[in-house]
């Protein structure tokens, strides 16, 4: 990948493709304490988001996460609508203006964009919500760069923080969304949201080119 | 899963389409909101009020539309509230002078589309308010969750607001209407059989041949416990245990009582639910001054029902009482 923009644009088709791949699988996990509809909605906006992409807004790359937020924004329904629709945004407003983003102006958008998901979803790490494998993740993507690794090294680690954090929100009680009123009963089966988290990151990692 | 389906996705589409071509003279569809509204809106003499939600809980909210009820309705997928544009695209088509009441029913995905449609839509002029509504006794600790959820009380809101806006009252005064109402209204409801969503294809969850949720959403969440299967008296009994003590519903009291079939319940037991409720009321020195028995907040095709009741004043015992012109009909 040659520019920020590439990157940038590899980085969403990444998520869309596995989020449409993963369609059944989210909505099964969802449908343990939830209402099963996490993988059904998010796949309805990220479809749109791959037959729409030639057409999305590439000035930079903060203006393209903006613009894809929008899609977001108006197809996927559910709690996922606003909460991922305002981590792109957030991200994107990080980055507008940048055409070259480094390592350290990926971190801010990644840190803002979860900071954009616990205001509008009123919640926090410990909740039992992707939140519970995104900071983790975010972190050890933060200590990879630092310590000098290489992209696809640090997504690795990144990846494999985030699969560690979601299989252990089994132990958790649900506080958020549609599981939380099974209180004591949501222990037991992990979060859809920090699950997806997991998958998307491992896909990324995995598919990274060397 | 055998369904009258063609497409998941066109699940409610084709929904909508259908419900706009069998009233053609009252209604009015947009596709591109999911959007269900009186043809006549807007109306400026009057408040807007729209309802959002997810589909699978037909007649609300889509039925409802109409005079002495909703302007709009503008559902989402199957479960799912709306994505925000529908809700912000519907708010300005139907903005009227008097401004907009949206109806949400209190659930974490809903609560977050409206607050960012209520904030666009004011940053456009648009005067909204929103109401939230959380009638639902089953969900015990609220510290632990995002509160109580909405479900079928939400008729009583919904009706006593319409009824209002159709005078003319502000949206001052039909906040204070809805948020009164929605302070007497308790409901819980208890799943005999769980529900299959048309894009899953499979019931969203095992129960037992011989189990029952009690306390069920009407998403088909859990609820308080699972038990063996009991008979309907029993049934009643752990129910008005919950509801009437929450209130408290006591002696002396006029109420509205709701017996809502969940989707996939015979009528017949319906009424067999509302017998033994009638008679456990009137025991308890209360007189039920309204009812309401048949399908109202469904949950696709689950078996189960849920039961309501509302505290009656006479401001609200009147609006419910004022004449509504909706979809749902029996002649």
């Amino acid at each position: 990948m040659t520019s920020s923009q590439d990157t940038t644009e590899f980085v969403v088709r990444s998520i869309a493709e596995e989020a449409l791949a993963n369609e059944k699988y989210f909505g099964e996990l969802d449908s343990v304490v939830g209402d099963g509809d996490f993988g059904y909605s998010l796949a309805r906006g990220f479809e749109v988001v791959l037959s729409g992409w030639d057409g999305v807004d590439r000035s930079d790359p903060g203006i393209f996460l903006s613009k894809i937020a929008i899609i977001i924004t108006s197809t996927i329904g559910g709690t996922s609508g606003p909460l991922w629709g305002t981590a792109f945004l957030r991200a994107g407003t990080q980055l507008t203006g940048l055409n070259e983003v480094t390592p350290a102006n990926s971190i801010a958008a990644l840190r803002a964009a979860i900071e954009g998901i616990k205001h509008r979803g009123k919640s926090d790490v410990g909740d039992k919500t992707l939140l519970d494998a995104l900071v983790p993740a975010v972190d050890a993507l933060e200590n990879a760069f630092q310590a000098g690794d290489d992209a696809k090294t640090a997504l690795g680690k990144m990846a494999t923080s985030a699969r560690q954090a979601a299989d252990a929100t089994s132990l958790l009680q649900a506080r958020r969304g549609r599981a939380s009123y099974t209180g004591e009963r949501s222990i037991g089966s992990p979060d859809a949201g920090a699950i997806a988290i997991a998958v998307l990151a491992e896909h990324l990692a995995r598919t990274w080119p060397t | 899963m055998k369904k009258f389906i063609n497409d998941p996705k066109q699940f409610v589409p084709e929904m909508l389409e259908g419900i706009a071509l069998a009233n053609p003279d009252t209604l009015r569809y947009v596709p591109e909101y999911h959007l269900i509204h009186r043809a006549d809106a807007p109306n400026h003499d009057k408040v807007t009020i729209i309802q959002g939600s997810g589909s699978g809980h037909e007649p609300a909210h889509v039925m409802t539309v109409g005079r002495g009820m909703l302007d709009g309705a503008c559902p989402g997928d199957v479960f799912a509230a709306p994505p925000i544009d529908y809700i912000i695209g519907s708010t300005k088509l139907l903005a009227s002078n008097k401004g907009v009441l949206l109806l949400v029913n209190n659930y974490t995905g809903d609560r977050m589309a409206f607050e960012m449609a209520e904030e666009a839509s004011s940053a456009d002029g648009i005067t909204v308010r929103t109401l939230f509504i959380d009638d639902d006794v089953s969900v015990q600790d609220s510290t632990y969750t995002v509160g109580r959820r909405g479900v079928a009380g939400n008729f009583f809101v919904m009706k006593a607001v319409g009824a209002a806006a159709e005078t003319g009252a502000d949206l001052d005064e039909l906040v204070r209407i809805g948020e009164k109402v929605n302070s007497v209204t308790r409901t819980m409801g208890v799943a005999l059989t769980a529900c299959t969503p048309p894009a899953r294809g499979a019931p969203l969850f095992e129960l037992g041949d011989d189990e029952i949720e009690i306390g069920v959403g009407i998403h088909g969440e859990p609820g308080r416990r699972r038990a063996l299967w009991m008979p309907a008296n029993e049934i009643v009994d752990e129910l008005l245990g919950a509801i009437v003590p929450d209130l408290p519903f006591v002696s002396g009291d006029r109420v509205a009582v709701m017996v809502n079939g969940l989707g996939g319940t015979p009528i017949s037991e319906l009424y067999i639910l509302y017998g033994i409720i009638h008679k456990r009321l009137t025991e308890l020195g209360m007189t039920i001054g309204r009812n309401y028995v048949g399908e109202y907040c469904t949950s696709l095709d689950m078996a189960g029902a849920s039961i309501t009741l509302v505290r009656l004043d006479d401001e609200i015992e009147m609006l419910l009482a004022a004449p509504a012109e909706i979809a749902m009909r029996v002649f």
